[in-house]
């Protein structure tokens, strides 16, 4: 269905000296750096798969299904997609493919959802038959009713990814692209997603490509994952063996009374890390974050060593993070 | 052809429900272009109050190349409005995506997108300006002329069209080209006067560089007997197919450049 070699995008970007000077330097002479967004990606997805497209923000995501969609052109390598080079044959491309691309939206602004869903009827030439009963089933699946007669902008985040979801797929494409369907929404409003692409796949054979930072979108919907970072693809294989080598991977969050003086209980010494703070997290806080695997050790056995030291006001057990694993796999390798 | 009109007239009755549903915004914003228009009509009354003709023009005729201006500006403004939002509202948030996943010409998609009400005042006001001018101007208004003038007006609105396609066309390279769009744009008052009124560079810039010219003045000199200029008015709706021509290919070149680029 979707056939990619050594797809290449680079980019073009103006260095910039800080300051006035550097932007006054820069109207008369720009120095340019080639960024790779994409580095020689390949891949193959058979009709009907779902497939997880996972990576840390500004992997080359977003990027890669822009030039599966036909919105970008690659600097090298082959796209295929039902047979068609998108890039090439953007509009007969674009009859075959649905999208979702994070919170901006597909539909018409100030108009009805259903008057935005006629619209794309007429726009996709959907015949008035499928049409009526692809809406009846969404309307359904989705909960749409009570929705259909408001105009966009004035429907909640929730809401109008539901619709925009109806949109992707009101036109039966035999490709979606889901590019962060489930950023920002509730936990309710995630299932209902999840269950209606479930279930599209099912009826239609939708081959759909997802992109998402939540582990539950994949782990319910994907059975196979492609994880890239830094454009270079990582891992391409079975979502199960993924979790099995990594997924073991806690991360417990301390807030102690003082951070000072910190020191990892000799019992735990080597068997967990100190998990560096992220960009924008003060230092200065009071929170000692450890991640270890369940392999060896329970998250009991590091709380208690950690409660029997120190004196913590407060702590969280995260589940395992995309970001850790890809992380991880990124320095270990696979 | 017939497709992309049929969809037209989808989106437009999408855009004309909107619009009912907000007949106030509707009709205020009528009223304003109206108003605007209003304040410089009556500024030419008050110039011609002091003297008897500008350069050779008398009033109904100067009130005849405004009529043609105003008529064709409406065409552009009602239907062809969207192309000043191209860069801050489609280009710079991302919203240009969208356009390019859909199964129809990008360009007829952004156009589509809207259709701006307060044009309708421009249309009412340039109907309101013929009107009173085409009595005056010493022509039979047979059926041939009316249908000259009527091809001549929809040249004029293709014109401004062309040239706002064209620097609207920049926005893909320098993200928002409003700017450098809007000061072309005003160029286009020049035209509403008789262009012989100004110095010959400024009358070639506004004839075969920026063909403004053809978006009133040429097109209306074409019915009055005296003004030397009527052969160059009857070739208006040349110019408008070759600008239009133009801009489209630019436009391409564009879009290209979009394709391999990205944001």
């Amino acid at each position: 269905m979707i056939e990619v070699s050594g797809l290449t995008k680079e980019y073009k970007i103006a260095l910039r000296k800080p300051g006035l000077t550097g932007a006054i330097q820069a109207l008369f002479k720009r120095e340019h750096q080639i960024k790779q967004a994409v580095q020689d990606v390949s891949f193959s997805i058979r009709k009907g798969e779902m497939v997880g497209y996972l990576g840390a923000n500004g992997a080359g995501k977003s990027t890669t299904i822009k030039m599966l969609s036909g919105i970008l052109t690659p600097t090298s390598g082959k796209v295929e997609v039902n047979g068609i080079v998108p890039y090439q044959n953007r509009e007969q491309n674009a009859k075959g493919i649905g999208a979702v691309f994070g919170q901006r939206t597909q539909l018409f602004w100030d108009i009805p959802v259903r008057e935005s869903y006629d619209l794309l009827r007429h726009i996709y030439e959907v015949p008035e038959d499928d049409y009526r009963e692809s809406l009846a089933l969404f309307t359904e699946v989705l909960d749409l009713g009570p929705l259909l007669s408001i105009p966009v902008r004035q429907l909640s985040l929730g809401q109008k990814m539901r619709c925009e979801l109806a949109a992707a797929f009101l036109h039966r494409p035999a490709v979606v692209y889901l590019d962060e369907p489930t950023i920002g929404l509730d936990v309710a409003v995630k299932q209902k997603i999840r269950t209606f692409i479930k279930e599209m796949n099912k009826r239609e054979e939708t081959t759909v490509i997802l992109t998402t930072h939540d582990m539950g979108d994949i782990e319910e919907l994907c059975k196979r994952i492609i994880i890239i970072d830094e454009g270079k693809v990582l891992y391409d294989g079975d979502l199960q063996q993924i979790k099995e080598r990594f997924g073991q991977k806690r991360v417990v969050h301390f807030e102690l009374e003082n951070k000072a003086g910190f020191a990892v209980p000799a019992s735990l010494r080597d068997r967990v890390e100190i998990v560096p703070k992220a960009d924008g997290e003060a230092e200065a806080s009071n929170t000692v974050s450890l991640s270890f695997s369940s392999r060896d050790l329970s998250a009991a056995d590091v709380i208690q060593a950690v409660l029997s030291v120190h004196s913590v006001r407060d702590l969280t057990i995260a589940d395992p993070k995309i970001e850790t694993i890809v992380k991880e796999i990124y320095e270990r390798g696979v | 052809m017939i497709r992309y009109s049929q969809l037209y007239w989808q989106f437009f009755k999408k855009h004309l429900k909107v619009m009912m549903e907000y007949r106030l915004d509707f009709f205020i914003g009528v009223m304003s272009v109206v108003l605007i228009q209003f304040t410089s009509i009556f500024f030419v009354k008050v110039v011609f109050d002091q003297i008897e003709d500008l350069n050779g023009w008398g009033f109904y005729e100067v009130l005849f190349i405004y009529g043609v201006a105003t008529m064709g500006r409406s065409i552009h403004h009602i239907f062809f409005d969207n192309l000043w939002t191209i860069g801050w509202q489609y280009i710079r948030p991302g919203n240009f995506d969208r356009l390019l996943i859909r199964p129809i010409n990008p360009l007829f998609h952004l156009i589509a997108d809207r259709v701006q009400q307060d044009g309708f005042g421009q249309l009412v006001i340039g109907g309101l300006l013929m009107a009173a001018a085409m009595p005056h101007l010493g022509v039979e208004w047979g059926p041939v002329n009316l249908l000259i003038l009527l091809v001549l007006i929809v040249s004029s609105g293709a014109i401004f069209v062309a040239v706002n396609l064209f620097f609207a066309t920049l926005s893909f390279w320098i993200v928002d080209s409003l700017p450098i769009t809007f000061a072309a744009f005003n160029l286009s008052d020049f035209a509403r006067y008789p262009l012989n009124i100004y110095h010959k560079g400024i009358r070639w810039l506004l004839t075969w560089l920026i063909p403004y010219g053809f978006t009133a003045f040429y097109p209306a000199a074409a019915f009055i007997e005296h003004s030397g200029y009527r052969e160059l008015g009857m070739i208006t709706p040349l110019i408008a197919v070759i600008s239009c021509w133009l801009a489209y290919r630019f436009w391409k070149v564009g879009l290209r450049a979009f394709n391999s680029t990205g944001s």
